[in-house]
């Protein structure tokens, strides 16, 4: 037997019951939930055990069942789900609903095909409308997306050109609130030789950097973590990991030259202003980033402040890289430092922070030896500081 | 079971006399005082996955909590924004709410979170709606004055503006105007609503408060 036979016997079911509901003013509140059935002449309604349970005994005797004939009943289609049949009375004032699957099936084979062609219409008016509604959608999602892309360059472009006009001082306000949110219990004493070690190479690369009256100060904190960073306004920290995985001197200036670089090109608050524009978008758009926000902002707090694109880090190299010159030392001591650690395979990559936010490109590497070719020739000096002596201070 | 809608319409409560055998589920956060004769029981509203959805996708807290007594007692419910509260009996009917205005039910309600399309979500009224079905009564609220509508043709709401509305109610999303001055006017979309059906309105709309402080923060 093919299946579309047993479909037909299945729907011919004379007491197939659907689940539905009832509008009419008789109804206490105007509605109430109905069990329909379709007899070969009516559609019946009556409340449903869930509107009963909830019925006092004298309302349920009072309430009645609904009848609708076939022949005088006008159907139409719509609800929230576009699906919902609704069948009226000639008078309009009883109004029998149903949702499920097989009800209009059901409501057109009992009359006779009458009500399937009235369904029909009312279909291919919904199908019109639908779409309609998905070409607009369409429309709608391609001019976002548009305007998103537009708006994504802009909003990088007015960065840049915004933060010109905002005073150091907002670049050390922010920088000192991060800096309250990092750990500073393992700080090292000022006194240090670490500490000494760092704020040395700092003293000596100040008066080379793009503004040499900015305020850095670099501390280091007791992390085994290869990882460094700047903060806006120029506040830098050195975790110990990195002054113990250094082999000498140079490389710990280039990492710091490097850094020194982000606080003077300030990519801190390029990065901030961007994020709030980005943010500013998406609460446009979808006109709710609250909620984004709230997931992101504890773990973004430092890492939007000190991690950049790479237009920012090669900016930051090739920076470095003349502060390095300028200081009488190697440019090229900031890619030594990225050999080094490349050739250590046996470290557990996790611990690696600063390589894993600072992705090793050869081309980086190439470019600060591009770039070196172009500067004056000159003796680089080797930078009279004990490296050793404060790795045996940290042991 | 007697509950008393009190101190409406702007700050409304539920005030809440329990009896032994008497049960309600309230929202996680509803509670604002109860006797220590009635007993709390937290319980993850549908399962861990519906839950889950429910917590993420619309903005509902992931547990209800369920008031019983064994002699009698009283709860106090609120909700997070000054606002109107209503009472709506389901008789095997069904009702969607916004997610959010959820406050408390009868046990025979049963409590489900649906998609509500890209028409409801582009009107401002989310993509996500809670479908209360069954027998029982629920307790809604809004923030501003509630009002009700019953719908017999074509109905137009300024988006963001709709609390609850009946599944026989459809939503298509409208410009106020033409495009430019939908835009400008700031009236921007609305929703146009057809019946048969109810639906239900508050007079504010979040929307409206976010822009109100954020203009007064900057
Ligand atoms: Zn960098």
């Amino acid at each position: 037997m093919p299946w579309n036979v047993i479909k037909v016997d299945k729907m011919l079911d004379p007491n197939q019951q659907f689940r539905g509901g009832v509008f009419h003013h008789s109804i206490p509140d105007g509605r109430i939930g109905a069990d329909i059935r379709i007899s070969p002449s009516e559609i019946i309604a009556e409340p449903s055990a869930e509107a009963l349970s909830v019925m006092d005994p004298s309302e349920i005797a009072r309430m009645p069942r609904w009848v609708i004939p076939l022949s005088e009943c006008q159907v139409d289609l719509g609800g929230a789900s576009g699906r919902m049949v609704f069948c009226r009375n000639k008078e309009r004032d009883l109004t029998i609903f149903c949702e499920e699957r097989g009800f209009a099936a059901v409501l057109g084979d009992r009359s006779g095909g009458m009500l399937s062609e009235q369904l029909h219409l009312v279909k291919k008016r919904q199908a019109g409308e639908n779409h309609r509604f998905r070409f607009w959608l369409t429309v709608g999602a391609v001019a976002t997306l548009l305007l998103g892309v537009i708006g994504y360059y802009s909003v990088l472009a007015a960065a840049r050109l915004a933060i010109a006009a905002v005073p150091i001082s907002m670049d050390e306000k922010i920088g000192s609130m991060a800096m309250q949110t990092i750990e500073k219990e393992q700080k090292l004493a000022a006194d240090h030789p670490a500490t000494k070690f760092v704020t040395e190479i700092v003293d000596r690369l100040k008066p080379h950097a793009a503004i040499p009256e900015m305020n850095f100060k670099v501390i280091v904190i007791q992390s085994s973590e290869v990882n460094a960073f700047a903060l806006p306004g120029g506040q830098m920290v050195v975790y110990t990991g990195l002054l113990k995985k250094a082999e000498t001197g140079e490389q710990v200036a280039g990492v710091l030259a490097h850094e020194m670089s982000h606080a003077t090109l300030r990519h801190g608050l390029q990065r901030v202003s961007q994020s709030l524009g980005i943010v500013a978008a998406i609460q446009f758009l979808i006109g709710d980033a609250g909620g984004l926000l709230a997931l992101g902002s504890q773990a973004a707090q430092t890492s939007i402040l000190t991690s950049y694109s790479r237009q920012s880090e090669t900016e930051a190299d090739l920076e470095g890289a003349r502060m390095l010159h300028e200081a009488g030392l190697d440019p090229e001591s900031i890619s030594a430092f990225f050999d080094k650690l490349k050739k250590e395979d046996g470290d557990i990559p996790g611990v690696l922070v600063w390589v894993s936010s600072h992705p090793l490109h050869e081309q980086r590497i190439e470019s600060i030896a591009k770039f070196k070719s172009t500067l004056a020739k000159k003796e680089y000096g080797p930078l009279d500081l004990d490296l050793d002596t404060v790795r045996k201070s940290l042991q | 079971m007697e509950v008393e809608i009190r101190n409406r319409p702007a700050f409304a409560n539920l005030l809440v006399n329990l009896q032994p055998g008497d049960r309600i589920i309230a929202e996680a956060d509803a509670m604002a005082s109860m006797s220590s004769t009635v007993d709390m029981t937290t319980r993850m509203n549908g399962g861990l996955l519906r839950a889950l959805a429910r917590r993420f996708l619309g903005s509902e807290s992931m547990f209800v909590n369920q008031f019983t007594t064994n002699s009698s007692g009283h709860i106090v419910l609120t909700q997070p924004f000054p606002g109107d509260i209503v009472c709506v009996e389901l008789r095997g009917n069904t009702l969607f709410l916004q997610p959010g205005a959820f406050l408390a039910c009868e046990p025979g309600v049963s409590l489900g979170l649906g998609f509500a399309g890209f028409r409801s979500w582009l009107s401002g009224e989310g993509l996500f709606r809670l479908k209360m079905s069954g027998s029982g009564r629920i307790w809604f609220g809004a923030y501003g004055a509630i009002f009700t509508r019953e719908i017999t043709d074509e109905y137009i709401v300024d988006s963001g503006h709709l609390v609850a509305y009946e599944p026989s109610i459809s939503i298509r999303v409208g410009l106020a105007g033409g495009i430019f001055s939908s835009f400008f006017s700031g009236e921007g979309l609305i929703t146009r609503v057809r019946g048969p059906g109810k639906i239900y309105m508050q007079s504010r709309s979040f929307d409206g408060l976010a822009a109100w402080t954020n203009a007064h923060l900057w």
